[in-house]
């Protein structure tokens, strides 16, 4: 294949996946959840589910139907299952936050609502799963290795998922209570850092080289950081459910499993510096310099991790370790990306028919960089903020910081609207001749 | 008159950018051949990467610049990544304004 295709669905994808994120800070910001509630409690359970399921995973699904194909130079196993997917994990994740807040009292009492939205979702993220391991599976190169690994660990989650709402609902027998009892870390573990983490990682290895025009990280390289981070989830979740089984603690492996972790993140690190020391294209767009704080964020949970753990506080901040990772880390990668990619995905859709025919502005010239730079800088010294309040067991600075995040993110998704409306495009160049304005929510090619 | 063909083509294919870089594919090095055979027009180009959905845009950009010369009977334009392309291959009139070292 020369070259991909639109994917028609991912302007969906992100719009849902955003809708979600507002969402999430608005519950964040109204003090529901953590650290209002205890994180096993069931208005915390809606937030992670919001943020990770709503948020992360669907913008993720989204970004990996376009560049799946650009990462392997093939073409999607099917253009069909996007939407389906779609539909079916917001169905699910609807009716999984009904269920938690059922259980927590905020709905009637209905414990068949979690099994239902574990079975959508199980179905919909099957879809996923099906669709991309198909196409990565015949041609597992370099990054496409990081989403294989990703879905391998979605696949777990979701299993995971699935067994803990049939065994809320009393569905799932004593082996399913057992496996509520003890595997949240292990369902946490294969969420946020096989499938995220991991994923984030392979992709933006392909992105980071495609924007700044330096040569691909080296395959040797790349697979010592992905098998070290593979183990460190092998480690978790194979080692912490064998010692479930054995009725042992999972103390031993998840020391194990963050040392593997560390090492990934290390050699992630190495890999990232590499390729901007070889980047031939010295000028940082604002989604570089952007995701250059996510990654200082990655550090810092790195760091913080390691702290936590050698003052043994990190069962009383995991809260503030997890908030780290979910918006430093993933959060923050996933914002600087999408500013891009919807600046690219629709000049392709708008421009790239009447190339050749017609003068064409850059892609550069959809997005206003300097106006949209103040919006992540609030949003990162919130999050910032944010992880000290929790920290420093403030729920109402925690409150304030997500109130601030709120306002950030606010601004980008008015800089993304504004990207798909082409309104920073001069108006000479804006709808050249033959071309057709975008529709903001799916591409029309 | 072969040579002020391929002159008018390599001219005529300056409207198509690489969206991402902003500049035209002949001053960014991207048209490696270009040979006329009476009307006939064969183009081999490259582009940074290969799998890139713009890639297929630019293709078929070229062929509609190429095509709309006066005196192109048909233009047929191959996508080809060997030798990969490197910024080496940039004009050095617009190498600096792209934010590009000097020496690469």
């Amino acid at each position: 294949m020369i070259g991909g295709n639109i994917s028609r669905w991912t302007m969906t994808y992100f719009a849902a996946a955003l809708t979600w994120l507002l969402a999430a800070l608005a519950l964040m910001a109204a003090g529901i959840g953590h650290p209002a509630t205890d994180v096993a409690a069931p208005d915390t359970l809606v937030l992670v589910h919001v943020i990770c399921v709503g948020w992360l995973s669907t913008a993720m699904c989204g970004a990996l139907f376009q560049f799946v194909p650009v990462l392997l130079a093939k073409p999607l196993f099917s253009e069909r299952l996007a939407l389906p997917a779609l539909g079916l994990l917001t169905a699910g994740l609807i009716a999984l936050l009904a269920g938690f807040m059922a259980l927590g009292g905020r709905l009637p009492s209905a414990p068949w609502l979690l099994p239902l939205g574990a079975v959508l979702l199980v179905a919909g993220f099957g879809l996923v799963i099906v669709d991309l391991g198909l196409t990565a599976w015949l041609r597992p190169t370099g990054p496409a290795r990081f989403v294989l690994v990703g879905l391998a660990s979605l696949c777990t989650t979701v299993t995971f998922g699935a067994v803990f709402a049939f065994a809320l609902a009393g569905w799932a027998g004593p082996v399913g209570d057992a496996v509520l009892a003890r595997g949240i870390p292990l369902h946490a573990t294969a969420g946020l850092g096989g499938w995220l983490t991991l994923t984030a990682m392979g992709v933006s290895y392909r992105l980071l080289s495609m924007f700044m025009l330096a040569p691909d990280v080296e395959d040797r390289q790349s697979r010592q950081t992905l098998a070290a981070g593979g183990l460190a989830v092998a480690a978790a979740v194979g080692g912490g459910a064998f010692a479930i089984g054995l009725g042992m603690g999972l103390n031993a492996v998840f020391s194990v499993a963050a040392l593997l972790g560390l090492t990934c993140a290390a050699l992630y690190g190495r890999d990232v510096a590499g390729v901007f020391r070889s980047r031939k294209r010295h000028h940082l767009e604002l989604n570089m310099r952007m995701a250059m704080l996510s990654f200082a964020s990655l550090a810092g949970t790195a760091v913080l991790g390691v702290a936590l753990v050698s003052m043994g506080t990190l069962p009383l901040h995991l809260g503030a370790f997890a908030f780290l990772t979910v918006f430093g880390w993933l959060s923050g990668l996933v914002l600087a990306k999408l500013y891009k990619i919807v600046a690219f995905l629709t000049w392709l859709e708008t421009y790239g028919p009447v190339m050749g025919r017609a003068a064409t502005p850059r892609v550069q010239d959809l997005a206003a960089e300097q106006r949209a730079t103040k919006w992540f800088a609030i949003y990162y010294l919130a999050v910032w903020a944010g992880t000290l309040a929790l920290l420093a067991g403030e729920p109402s600075a925690f409150r304030i910081a997500a109130a601030a995040m709120t306002v950030g993110v606010i601004g980008i998704i008015h800089e993304i609207i504004r990207i798909r409306r082409l309104e920073d495009v001069a108006p000479p160049l804006r709808l050249p001749a033959g071309s057709v304005a975008p529709h903001l929510l799916f591409a029309k090619t | 008159m072969t040579d002020h063909l391929v002159e008018r083509v390599r001219e005529a294919l300056r409207v198509v950018i690489d969206p991402e870089l902003g500049e035209n594919i002949v001053d960014l090095g991207f048209i490696y051949d270009i040979a006329a055979s009476g009307g006939a027009v064969r183009i081999k180009m490259t582009a940074t990467t290969p799998g890139c959905p713009a890639t297929s845009f630019l293709r078929e950009g070229a062929q509609a610049a190429a095509s709309a010369v006066p005196g192109v009977v048909s233009a047929d334009v191959a996508m080809i990544f060997e030798p990969a392309w490197t910024p080496d291959l940039i004009a050095s009139s617009i190498r600096a304004s792209l934010g590009f070292a000097a020496v690469n």
